[in-house]
């Protein structure tokens, strides 16, 4: 094959998956005491937060629209979603930052595939994944207590609303991720993130009143956190609640967030390769 | 046409300058000094398909940073350049693929995971067919001796054997072009001459262009006929090992053999006594001044030999740098 | 003795020029810490609203002897005992340390690690006291409804030095955190487990007297709920001056305690170190 030939080449982006998923999962399997601790950890924050509001539904009888069952739905979907965001996406986040420190970011630039790409999926943390099966069987329980029978379709509309969720949230961590060429030592992606995913904690409609009002409108329409797991949640477990025009909202406005994240993404890396020596 | 091309490049910096203090610092807080440092100060050179080029300089000379301008790394501040007919900072996946970028000291390759799969990743993400992926794969790691560490962990292998491994990495996608960034910096001596020979190697069968920078003349000795020496961001010369000497040493060194029975006499107004070991003496002597010394020495005394030769290189390339850069220089430490 | 001072006035002096240089990222963080008070205010007036009304309709709705401007109040002081507890990246901070090396530096150098962290903290808190001000007083001016009184002379100096013993106990607990990176390298997951359990246990997610009785008892004996929980209660006026006293006595003998936890942690810490070699 000539010259000529091979520049024209292009790499296929699911085989390049792949490799990162065989690669990360053969990582993983070395430390296998870390796998135990990651699967810990998730479960004791689920615990706490389900043991906070057991105790707070024997003070109450519903929050907002949401009983006891259709909230710990809602708590079901939204360790689905962050397991999702752990697992595929994190790991990257929090080693960018480290890239930069290091120049080694510069290594991800030589290669003649999309730095976004590259940089958003090359380690995978299949150990977080775990966490769905809880997730899954707390969100099964939930349902069969609440006496819901769902078919094929809500189950599709509700795995794409979480799709949906997903990507609003890799945006976010995206533009989050790409503060770090500016703001040199980030403090930590798990910090800020923390902070940011709060809002996506409880469902929308608690924010009322003249507090909760204004946030209601910028985290719906705007950067939709809100809507992130309210939707999913209410699409299957919650219909009382369900508002199809906002889940319409939702998709356009993830649709815009995953545009406009890699814009400055793509901005970040113009501003690094401007000051790197 | 040239394969590298380079005119009137140059990068410029807005270095932060940080005063001390706490006044200053509370000061920094809303408003920021800074200067301007030029990395690299409008060069021009150009190499052809096949050459061996080797970038010459102190520490903060500018060679890492011309590296990484022709990588597209880094936008310059003004002027261009054309590598394999791109323009390197547009970042076009064409030209990626047909070039590499090897730095010393910094590792690509996955820390947890033996060599070999990240050779499987970058085939992946440079498409390389299977069979010719096989082929080189399977001629690099014997060239370079790196069979049995294939399948160790990279972060067991010692920085020898990583940098190995780094090259064969680089190499995997039959880069036209492979750019070295200090490929032997921190390595011992052995372990410098095996990549040093592997590259005079596989250059000759390859035929690929090779620009590389370093400040351990022995990479350059061993591999490159052509030297670019930069300091400061400027080109200093750019031409053959041994045109350095002519053109940057001021000094040649005579040595003179005395007949033992004479007593050793006082040459120090001829030039500096550089060593002394009875009955030789060697001093060095302004080249222009050559001549007149030898037919003095000839007539006042009697001389078993004479010998004149040029200063060593690496002397004079260190000098070369102490007289540019105000910052004292890091000497070489090669074991020479 | 006047160079031990200097000493420790360096450290504090160049602490606060570093803090001063990452000026973007700081500002931001003093933001954000913010935001969660927000969502957890609207989270109880939702909480509020589902409670079955009771008989007695003229009555406010509580939970537990907390009105709902109580709650509130209790968050908001919660963060204040938090602003002097929370020790954001010190146990990370360590561990990174000894990961890659750079903590040869205090072993070699005759200064103290711990003497050094600490005088660090005091630093960084005081400059985020001064950014962080404005902010806190506009918050607490904004919520004065939901707000108790100012409580009486002795109730606000014993709530004082609560915080300032909250601040002892939370460095010292996070730097034993830290301190444990000597022996597990990788200690990143155990941190998030402590900053978890620090949440739930300090009473930071909600106050600790809603949890029924055992539970309740038990998670009082540690020592996390002097980081946000004791303090809180103290500034509400809903402790005795007998219950103040008892738990200051208690914070102290905690601070004792993990100090000398610390000291003991360090010092056999070195020695495996050194005996690994760097």
């Amino acid at each position: 094959m000539n010259f000529l030939e091979r520049s024209t080449k292009r790499p296929s982006y699911w085989r390049v998956w792949l490799t990162f998923a065989r690669n990360s999962l053969v990582r993983e399997m070395s430390f296998r005491a870390n796998f135990l601790i990651t699967l810990a950890t998730r479960l004791l924050w689920f615990c706490s937060m389900m043991i906070f509001f057991k105790v707070v539904f024997l003070k109450t009888r519903q929050i907002n629209g949401w009983g006891e069952h259709e909230y710990f739905a809602f708590m079901a979907t939204g360790m689905i979603i962050n397991s999702l965001i752990e697992t595929f996406f994190m790991a990257n986040c929090t080693n960018f930052s480290e890239q930069i420190r290091t120049g080694n970011l510069d290594f991800a630039l030589l290669k003649p595939i999309d730095a976004q790409f590259l940089i958003s999926l090359e380690k995978i943390e299949w150990s977080v994944l775990s966490n769905l099966l809880f997730a899954g069987g707390l969100l099964f329980f939930s349902l069969h207590k609440l006496g819901i029978h769902f078919g094929i379709t809500e189950m599709l509309a509700y795995l794409g609303f979480i799709g949906v969720g997903v990507s609003v949230f890799y945006s976010i961590m995206l533009v989050l991720t790409s503060a770090s060429v500016w703001m040199g030592r980030n403090r930590g992606l798990h910090e800020f993130w923390f902070y940011v995913t709060v809002f996506s904690r409880y469902p929308r409609n608690i924010y009322q009143g003249s507090l909760g009002l204004p946030i209601y409108y910028l985290l719906s329409y705007c950067i939709p956190i809100l809507l992130v797991v309210s939707i999913p949640a209410e699409s299957l477990a919650n219909r009382k609640v369900y508002d199809p025009h906002l889940a319409i909202v939702f998709i356009c406005a993830s649709l815009a967030c995953l545009f406009i994240s890699r814009l400055i993404f793509n901005y970040a890396l113009t501003s690094y390769r401007s000051a790197s020596s | 046409m040239s394969e590298i091309i380079v005119q009137n490049l140059a990068k410029t910096y807005q270095v932060y300058q940080k005063k001390e203090g706490l006044m200053a610092a509370a000061r920094g807080l809303f408003k920021r000094e800074y200067r301007e440092v030029h990395a690299v100060d409008g060069i021009d050179f150009s190499i052809e398909k096949g050459e061996l080029v080797a970038f010459l300089g102190p520490n903060g000379a500018g060679k890492t940073t011309t590296l990484k301008l022709l990588s597209g790394l880094i936008y310059p501040t003004h002027g261009s350049a054309s590598v394999l007919g791109h323009t390197p900072w547009l970042r076009e996946n064409a030209y990626r693929r047909r070039f590499a970028l090897v730095m010393g000291q910094k590792n690509q390759l996955w820390w947890d995971l033996p060599a070999q799969e990240s050779f499987r990743l970058h085939k992946e993400i440079y498409a390389v067919e299977s069979d010719e992926f096989d082929k080189r794969l399977a001629s690099l790691t014997a060239l370079l001796n790196t069979e049995k560490l294939l399948g160790q962990p990279v972060r067991e292998l010692s920085l020898g054997e990583r940098m190995r491994m780094e090259l064969i990495a680089a190499l995997l996608h039959g880069p036209e072009v492979l750019l070295l960034d200090e490929p032997t910096i921190g390595l011992d001596v052995v372990a410098q001459r095996t990549i040093q020979e592997f590259l005079k190697q596989y250059q000759q069968e390859q035929q690929f262009t090779v620009l590389l920078t370093s400040h351990y003349m022995k990479d350059v000795a061993a591999l490159c006929k052509r030297v670019i020496i930069i300091a400061q961001g400027k080109i200093l010369y750019d031409g053959s090992l041994s045109g350095i000497v002519d053109r940057f040493s001021r000094h040649k060194l005579v040595t003179v053999q005395f007949s033992d029975t004479q007593d050793m006499p006082v040459l120090e107004r001829f030039g500096q006594v550089m060593r002394s070991e009875p009955p030789r003496i060697q001093i060095q002597v302004e080249r222009t001044e050559v001549p007149k010394v030898l037919s003095t020495l000839l007539d006042q005394y009697v001389l078993e030999d004479v010998t004149v030769e040029d200063r060593p290189l690496e002397e004079v390339i260190a000098e070369m740098f102490a007289t540019v850069t105000t910052d004292p220089h890091r000497p070489e430490d090669d074991t020479g | 003795m006047i160079t031990r001072i200097r000493v420790h006035w360096t450290i504090l002096r160049i602490s606060i020029e570093e803090r001063l240089i990452y000026r973007a990222d700081f500002a931001l963080g003093t933001l954000l810490r913010f935001m969660p008070i927000v969502t957890t205010i609207l989270l109880w007036q939702a909480i509020f609203n589902g409670v079955s009304p009771t008989s007695d309709s003229s009555k406010e709705t509580t939970i537990d002897s907390y009105r709902f401007s109580d709650m509130v109040s209790y968050y908001l002081l919660v963060m204040l005992g938090r602003a002097f507890s929370s020790m954001p990246g010190l146990a990370s901070g360590i561990a990174q340390d000894v990961r890659d090396g750079t903590i040869k530096k205090y072993l070699v150098q005759p200064i103290d690690l711990l003497g050094f962290l600490f005088w660090s903290r005091v630093a960084h808190k005081l400059i985020y006291y001064l950014v962080a001000a404005g902010p806190f007083a506009i918050m607490f001016i904004l919520c004065h409804s939901f707000l108790p009184g100012w409580p009486d002379a002795g109730t606000l100096i014993g709530a004082i030095v609560a915080l300032i013993l909250g601040f002892i106990i939370g460095f010292l607990f996070e730097a034993t955190v830290g301190l444990i990176s000597f022996w597990f390298l990788e200690v990143s997951s155990l941190l998030f487990i402590v900053m978890m359990l620090n949440y739930f246990l300090s009473g930071h997610m909600f106050p600790l007297d809603l949890l029924p009785g055992p539970i309740r008892s038990v998670i009082l004996f540690l020592p996390f709920q002097y980081l946000a929980y004791f303090p809180a209660k103290v500034l509400l006026g809903q402790l005795t001056q007998g219950e103040l006293f008892q738990g200051l006595v208690v914070q102290v003998l905690w601070v004792i305690g993990l100090f000398f936890l610390a000291r003991f942690l360090f010092s056999r810490g070195v020695r495996r170190y050194s005996a690994f070699g760097g």
